[in-house]
């Protein structure tokens, strides 16, 4: 462990792009799932369907090519997100964050909006059928009642889409982001007789924040199984 | 408005407020309902009965458009329903609803179920909402349960609820899909005399129910369906002591036999 | 929205198969002609490892497939090129095993599989751009250097970045887990990493980022690539020993090593082979390293 301890700085830093890539993405792609599920489960055919349509486009697709997309393709296009350079502390999120960010959302959006799809079934239909007769409009039937109970019902596949997104954010690792697993491999190059203890402090330290993720997911649904 | 006048007056009523012109309906193959003709008119009750699969409640949930018709029109005081959209959230406002499985939204305590409607879509401040909401609660005798949530409560109890949930948006009209098929027997009654409370303070009711007890007291005029048609039509007291048709007479037969 | 999909599929394609086209230079000549050397009764001790490889007839190398003018293999190509094979094809000939023969396996060892594949003894030897440092030494046996290189800097030829004193807090691309990424952030830069040189190349070209770095040879190759658009530009800032691998079980093989690196200073053999491969892309052969002694045995 001597090795991981003797550059603790770079690798909490490391762990800071992680779970800033995990937390914006995972916020982006809770809200942007959340519209894809209303347009899927929505009664506008056409919003139906293209909501659909992406969430086939992009399920099927694996999230190294859709980033890859994003990286690559975009700036053939012009599209090098250099709009994008904020920096918190040592934290740099430049154009390649950006792509990265942009890439992971794209990629989560699809799963978290079929997370949410599984709880909108999960509502007994009656639920929508009275919210709509006492006269809300889909987006209140959608807001006030079919939501805030899928939610509920999505709380467990909702954190595996997160968790697998948290792991999915070391892809980002060759593509421009320096985070944990860039690093592992950094220190297994540099450090190549304590690749082992340097491989198990880095999967520990993952195993860690996973956990961290599960308890709160289930915390969650211990809380919200009131009703 | 031709179509209003050929219809035959039934006693004891104002103007005509629900008006079902010619509607039919198919699901895929099956005709479900067959040039359905009906005026309930403002202050009346009518109870609808028929065996299982008849089109009854098919009938009750195309009034607020819960399910679409394929052909007729259905006027609500003067009005056709419109398409989806705010137009048709609006007309559902005024028709209160009442279902076989309650529905009580199961997220939101008693109170929030009674005063979303209110507030959300009357928008009514929440204070005024809820002093409505205490006072309908007071009525139908969940006063006191308010805090709860809907899981909490007996069947007899939510069916309750959902019937103080529909009246607060004051609707011109209230409509009850077997409102208490789903109950165990002996919550039957509390939620039948909520029922007869109401048509004795004049609201206009379409009513689905087997309780042949409520049609004798609280209906104005019996509407008898099967196979997707209005088949008899008749006041009570016609109807149950002397129905027309061989259905009527037929179903009649099974259900009062015990 | 399906339309640009479509469009944008395509141009994920074409990116692939730029990017594969990329790794086209450096492969137009199949490197030069070795022959294997008569092996001579008691030219290796009997016990040793290169007596038990004369003797099998056959040698696993490992090398890079991924670093144009060391070791490149492309798709279409059965043996790798570079200046790291064509060393290890003068170690091959010494044992009395024809390089170009299917008697010599040219086994891709990325950089975290070098110490592995030589503990395991999946690999003979290693010549892979492999930086001799102490580190290393712990776990495998390196010798050399037959080659000294520095990390500098690769930007695009309109560039004013002078060298990687003008990249301070720029972002800077190189592999991930290599030395060179390293460098960069001890230099001020900000380490961007990607996972091949030419994914960085690439990054550099559309201008996603501002340089990238690594040793100045695999810089030289990419430039060649992109004559025009890419230049190298500053001194180097770093100093990597590039040696070859080979088992702490096997201390025989340095003294090996060490002499037919020394004979091929000496013959010439070792500049040929320089100028067929790294000096293509411009650079003068340099005067040969001075070689590390072999531990005490």
């Amino acid at each position: 462990m001597d090795v991981v301890l003797d550059n603790a700085s770079a690798v909490a830093l490391a762990f800071g792009y992680t779970l800033s890539l995990f937390v914006v993405a995972g916020v982006l792609s809770g809200i942007f799932g959340t519209l894809l599920a209303a347009m899927r489960v929505g009664p506008v055919a056409v919003l139906s369907r293209a909501a659909a349509i992406y969430v086939t486009l992009v399920r099927n697709t694996p999230l190294l090519i859709v980033i890859i997309f994003f990286r690559f393709a975009g700036p053939k296009i012009g599209l090098t997100w250099s709009f994008v350079d904020i920096s918190i502390g040592d934290l740099n999120l430049n154009n390649l964050y950006a792509a990265c960010v942009v890439g992971l959302t794209v990629y989560t959006t699809a799963f978290v909006c079929e997370a949410l799809r599984s709880g909108v079934n999960a509502v007994d239909l009656g639920q929508a059928e009275a919210a709509r007769a006492i006269g809300l409009p889909f987006s209140g039937v959608m807001r006030e009642v079919v939501l805030p109970q899928a939610m509920r019902a999505s709380v467990p596949p909702l954190a595996s889409v997160q968790i697998a997104m948290l792991k999915n954010t070391t892809v980002c690792g060759v593509l421009g982001v320096l985070e944990a697993f860039a690093r592992m491999k950094g220190l297994t190059n540099d450090y190549a007789s304590s690749r082992t203890e340097i491989f198990v402090a880095f999967a520990l330290i993952f195993v860690v924040l996973v956990e961290v993720l599960s308890f709160a997911s289930a915390r969650l649904e211990r809380r919200w199984r009131v009703a | 408005m031709t179509a209003l006048e050929n219809e035959e007056r039934t006693p004891g009523t104002g103007e005509p407020l629900v008006v079902l012109d010619k509607v039919d309906k198919w699901f895929g193959q099956l005709h479900v309902l067959r040039d359905i003709n009906l005026t309930v008119h403002r202050g009346e009750v009518v109870v609808v009965i028929g065996p299982s699969g008849s089109g009854k409640s098919t009938l009750c949930r195309a009034i607020n458009r819960l399910e679409t018709i394929d052909k007729g029109t259905i006027t609500l005081d003067g009005q056709p329903l419109p398409q989806e959209g705010k137009e048709l959230a609006n007309l559902r406002a005024e028709v209160g609803m009442v279902f076989q499985s309650f529905n009580l939204f199961a997220h939101k305590t008693i109170l929030e179920n009674v005063t979303l409607g209110p507030i959300k879509v009357r928008k009514k401040p929440k204070a005024e909402a809820e002093a409505r909401a205490h006072e309908l609660l007071d009525r139908v005798g969940i006063g006191h349960q308010a805090a709860k949530y809907p899981a909490q409560l007996s069947g007899g109890q939510q069916q309750r609820v959902a019937i103080a949930r529909a009246l607060a948006m004051e609707p011109k009209v209230m409509l009850f899909d077997e409102p208490t098929s789903a109950l165990d027997p002996e919550m039957i009654k509390e939620v039948l005399d909520v029922m007869v409370d109401l048509a004795e303070r004049g609201m206009t009711m379409v009513v689905v129910t087997h309780e042949m007890g409520f049609a004798r007291t609280a209906a104005d005029r019996v509407l008898f369906m099967a196979d997707g048609q209005v088949v008899e039509e008749n006041t009570p007291e016609q109807f149950f002591t002397n129905p027309q048709s061989d259905r009527a007479k037929d179903f009649l037969g099974k259900i009062l036999k015990h | 929205m399906r339309h640009t999909r479509i469009k944008a599929a395509i141009a994920v394609l074409g990116l692939s198969l730029s990017l594969a086209a990329c790794g086209d230079a450096g492969s137009d000549d199949e490197g030069r002609d070795v022959e294997a050397e008569e092996v001579e009764e008691g030219k290796f001790e009997e016990g040793t490892k290169m007596a038990e490889l004369a003797e099998a007839g056959k040698i696993t190398i490992g090398v890079k497939y991924d670093q144009p003018g060391l070791g490149f293999k492309d798709a279409s190509s059965d043996v790798p090129t570079g200046f790291d094979v064509e060393v290890a094809k003068l170690l091959v000939a010494d044992l009395g095993i024809d390089p170009a023969s299917d008697s010599v396996t040219w086994e891709e060892t990325i950089s975290d599989n070098r110490e592995p594949y030589l503990e395991e003894g999946r690999v003979d030897l290693v010549l892979a751009s492999y930086s001799i440092t102490d580190e290393r030494r712990k776990v495998v046996g390196q010798t050399g250097p037959y080659f000294v290189t520095g990390q500098q800097v690769l930007v695009k030829a309109d560039s004013d970045i002078a060298g990687i004193e003008d990249l301070k807090g720029k972002t800077v691309c190189s592999v991930t887990g290599s030395t060179s990424l390293e460098n960069v952030e001890a230099a001020g830069a900000k380490g961007a990493p990607a996972d091949t040189y030419s994914q960085c190349a690439e990054d550099v070209l559309n201008g996603t980022v501002e340089a990238m770095s690594t040793d100045g040879s695999i810089l030289l190759g990419l430039a060649a690539q992109n004559e025009g658009e890419l230049k190298v530009v500053g001194d180097e800032f770093s100093e990597e020993r590039i040696g070859v691998g080979y088992s702490l079980e096997t201390p025989e093989m340095c003294d090996w090593i060490n002499g037919v690196l020394e004979e091929s200073f000496e013959d010439g053999s070792w500049a040929e082979a320089f100028e067929l491969t790294l000096g293509g892309s411009g650079a003068e052969t340099p005067e040969p390293p001075a070689l590390d002694p072999c531990p005490a045995a």
